[in-house]
């Protein structure tokens, strides 16, 4: 589904990712730790390309994504991500949200997207919120709405960055059974977060990053109960 | 006292015929501005160098010179090229001056929408120019209204400078009057009740279209 190979990444002078192999088969969930600054978050955001790699390859559906050649919006209809800020269109509705690249990318007709609109904030329970502005939700019902207004493209994998981070806690849970609901489904999905307990429960595999490098992977089963690299061990005790 | 009323009664009917001149220059130079300050704004915020080059010039160009300067250039300079009547040569020139201060108003306002929307925009599979058109102008033509009632009300005054190429709107007239009449401070202060009523009537259309931005979202 996606093949990362040899994926380095600067910021200037800083070599933030150095060197990152990673693939993702399909239906498999993801779960990527590591501490701030790590580079998790660099590496996702180059799997849709809103970072540029410097150096590397990256598959999508077993082509090669070449930044110069190939136009990067027909890459991202299939490539759906969600934002720590949810990043909602203010001056749309929920719905609007909803069905705005649906009917002006992919030219679905307006009436078919509502419905389907409709019914993808039914499945995130916000089926009675779809005529009210995004500023009037709490911070759980908008990434609701945001991994609705993901799914409308009809994505193949979608990338989550650290959806939950902005949340008070009390809200976090609503965002989480989402996923989880997601995950149940057969999405195939890529995961920053520092949710221990979404990794442990909903993973198949935990991916641990530390400084611009994996240092570790393997079943979530595994990976907490018996991390392996010294630097995975002392996240691990810091955070659980 | 007497007189001032008397004044101002007797010149009403010209000076209602030189207001009418002064809204049309405003209003058609006003129309012309925004057209000029958007695209100026999108080629500065495309991020590609010869056009944020070409927006430099032109903003530094007319922000660094006098209204009165490119009036004057404009109506003298040009007419050797082609022959401009004044009021378009009056009313290119305020649209010319008042386009640059729009530009950056509209490009302060689109680079304040969250970079974040435009990332999300482009998640959704939807190109730059897409994005641009249907989340980042909205947002940022609502944040530009405050900004640009200013720059109205601005160029609504600023219209007065065409008196000196011969148009007759209310300055030129209040100069006319005064120099006939020698009562200079009357036909002023004149000029000054004139402009003062038409920007109180902008005022009040402006709040009212801000009002209705703010609920309607």
């Amino acid at each position: 589904m996606i093949k990362v190979e040899q994926l380095h990444k600067y910021f200037g002078d800083l070599h933030v990712l150095k060197g990152v192999d990673l693939e993702v088969a399909p239906q498999e969930v993801v779960v990527m730790i590591g501490a701030s600054g790590s580079g998790k978050s660099t590496l996702l955001r180059c799997l849709n390309f809103l970072e540029m790699k410097n150096e590397g390859r990256i598959l999508i559906d077993g082509k090669e994504v070449d930044p110069a050649t190939t136009p990067l919006n027909k890459v991202r209809e299939h490539v759906g991500m969600v934002f720590q800020h949810f990043n909602l269109f203010p001056h749309m509705t929920v719905l609007e949200n909803v069905i705005e690249a649906p009917v002006h990318v992919k030219k679905i007709p307006r009436a078919e997207a509502i419905e389907r609109g409709r019914e993808l904030l039914e499945k995130v329970g916000l089926g009675d919120k779809g005529d009210v502005y995004p500023e009037k939700l709490s911070g759980g019902q908008k990434q609701r709405v945001a991994i609705a207004r993901a799914l409308a493209m009809e994505p193949s994998v979608m990338l989550f960055d650290e959806p939950t981070s902005a949340l008070d806690p009390e809200l976090v849970g609503e965002v989480l059974e989402v996923m989880k609901s997601l995950a149940a489904d057969g999405m195939t999905m890529v995961v920053v977060t520092h949710e221990m307990g979404f990794a442990r429960e909903v993973a198949d595999r935990v991916v641990f990053l530390d400084n611009g490098q994996i240092a570790e992977q393997g079943d979530p089963e595994t990976f907490f109960s018996n991390p392996q690299h010294p630097k995975a061990q002392q996240f691990l005790s810091r955070v659980l | 006292m007497t007189s001032f009323f008397e004044n101002l009664l007797s010149t009403f009917p010209a000076f209602m015929e030189a207001a009418w001149m002064t809204l049309r220059l405003t209003g058609v130079s006003l129309v012309l501005a925004l057209v000029i300050g958007l695209i100026f704004a999108l080629m500065k915020v495309t991020g590609v160098r010869w056009l944020g080059v070409i927006y430099n010039g032109y903003v530094g160009i007319i922000r660094g010179t006098p209204l009165i300067v490119q009036i004057m250039w404009l109506y003298f300079g040009i007419t050797h090229i082609v022959v401009l009547s004044a009021f378009w040569a009056g009313t290119i020139a305020l649209a010319i001056h008042s386009g640059a201060y729009i530009a950056e108003i509209f490009r302060g306002c689109i680079q304040s929408v969250d970079k974040g929307q435009m990332e999300a925009a482009e998640s959704l599979g939807m190109k730059r120019a897409l994005a641009m058109r249907r989340v980042i102008l909205p947002q940022a033509l609502k944040r530009a209204i405050p900004p640009l009632g200013n720059q109205f009300i601005i160029g609504l005054k600023d219209s007065s400078l065409v008196a000196f190429i011969g148009i007759t709107e209310i300055f030129s007239l209040s100069m006319d009057n005064a120099a006939v009449t020698f009562k200079q401070l009357e036909f002023y202060t004149i000029a000054g009740l004139y402009y003062l009523a038409m920007v109180a009537i902008v005022t009040f259309v402006l709040s009212r279209v801000e009002n209705r931005m703010d609920t309607a979202k």
